[in-house]
């Protein structure tokens, strides 16, 4: 019995030491991981916006798909939205901001957070990679499956089938929800 | 005594190669040797956790006990994988995201519990130290060879680290446009595994023969 406890012992203290010292990390770097995580978004939200002036953050929690949306304005006037994705890819779940227009158009979009693999569907990270999305949603269609790709593009996404597919589905539901938000 | 060292330090290159000898690690192996530049940021974090749980686990070996010397590890190489990765995320966020996906990865690589258990428990601290050196060595030639067959042919491409205005990748004319994309895949690497295991299996066979 004594024997138990003090294995039992020695490995709590173990465990006690690595806690401490993971905390003490933890408390001088999540500042600087949280400052560096915010300024990433703004530099996204501003990548995105199209030269248009961006609007109070609005949170939506009726939505799986949709974040948080921030309208777009030009002189005053409605001119579209920016909105936050999560999208399911197949690392798990990606973060992505898309800007539309109002009648749905999607103007540009940037990949945020994701664990996709390297070299296969992290290479949506590249900002040509969403370029096949830019000027669909509104008359055209966003594509959502690869033979509504060109040959070309369709090659660039093979083997990476699940990424595209998760982020597409996002950014067509992005359209119609930007629709229905009327310019409000 | 110098030679038991040097032997500690270069056994991991070749004789005892963690990759193709002695098969440890496989699952990250084969997951990020897509490309180059993969194979050289996983190897540096294991350089760095490898060393780091080797010394740590050789220091401790007299106070750890038998029976429960594998949760002991663990919590140590996990302490240290998650310690690099919040530095690095808060002070290198640019190499962070270069190595994020990898860094979690390094906590169930088993060459590391492989040589906490095999080596650092038994060894002094600078055996142990050098024992770290040689296997991360060893992997990295082991994952950058893999990297570049993959990477040459599978996407005709090779993807270094990006210096100033170069972008850090080559191309290589021909494979570019047709490449064999199978080798970027998963059954790709476990081909490339098998034919190089062989490969190195018979290298090692005919030396024997004729020592």
């Amino acid at each position: 019995m004594k024997t138990y406890f003090k294995v039992a012992g020695i490995l709590g203290l173990i465990c006690a030491v690595a806690a401490v010292i993971l905390a003490w990390v933890n408390s001088v770097t999540a500042p600087k991981i949280a400052e560096y995580d915010q300024s990433q978004t703004l530099m996204a939200l501003e990548a995105v916006s199209g030269g248009f002036d961006i609007g109070e953050k609005r949170f939506d929690d009726t939505s799986d798909t949709v974040s948080y949306i921030i309208p777009l304005t030009q002189n005053g006037k409605s001119a579209g939205y920016i909105l936050e994705l999560n999208a399911t890819g197949y690392g798990g779940a990606m973060k992505l901001v898309a800007s539309y227009d109002l009648a749905g158009e999607i103007i540009a979009v940037k990949m945020l957070s994701n664990s996709e693999t390297p070299g296969i569907g992290k290479k949506s990270e590249d900002p040509s990679y969403m370029d096949k999305f830019i000027g669909t949603g509104g008359d055209g269609e966003v594509p959502t499956s690869k033979s509504q790709l060109s040959s070309d593009q369709a090659q660039a996404v093979s083997g990476a089938t699940v990424t595209f597919t998760g982020i597409s589905k996002a950014l067509d539901y992005g359209s119609d929800y930007v629709r229905k938000q009327g310019g409000r | 005594m110098a030679n038991k060292h040097l032997h500690e330090l270069t056994k991991g290159i070749f004789k005892e190669n963690p990759t193709f000898i002695i098969m440890l690690g496989m699952c990250p192996t084969l997951g990020v040797t897509t490309q180059v530049v993969n194979a050289l940021g996983m190897s540096a974090g294991v350089l760095f956790v490898l060393l780091c749980s080797n010394v740590m686990i050789s220091l401790l070996k007299n106070v750890i006990p038998d029976s429960v010397r594998i949760p002991a590890y663990v919590v140590v190489i996990a302490s240290f994988v998650t310690i690099v990765e919040m530095v690095m995320h808060a002070f290198v966020p640019s190499v962070y995201k270069a190595l994020g996906v990898y860094l979690p990865l390094i906590v169930v690589n088993c060459i590391i519990l492989g040589r906490a258990e095999a080596f650092a428990n038994k060894n002094t601290v600078l055996d142990s130290a050098l024992d770290a050196i040689g296997m991360s060595i060893g992997f990295t030639l082991a994952l950058t060879l893999i990297a570049l067959i993959r990477e040459v042919f599978g996407a005709g491409t090779i993807t270094l680290i990006p210096i100033g205005d170069w972008d850090g990748v080559v191309s290589i004319p021909g494979l570019r446009t047709w490449p064999v994309r199978i080798m970027t895949l998963a059954a790709g690497a476990l081909l490339l595994m098998g034919y190089l295991k062989a490969f190195f299996g018979w290298y090692s066979e005919k030396k024997q023969k004729r020592g």
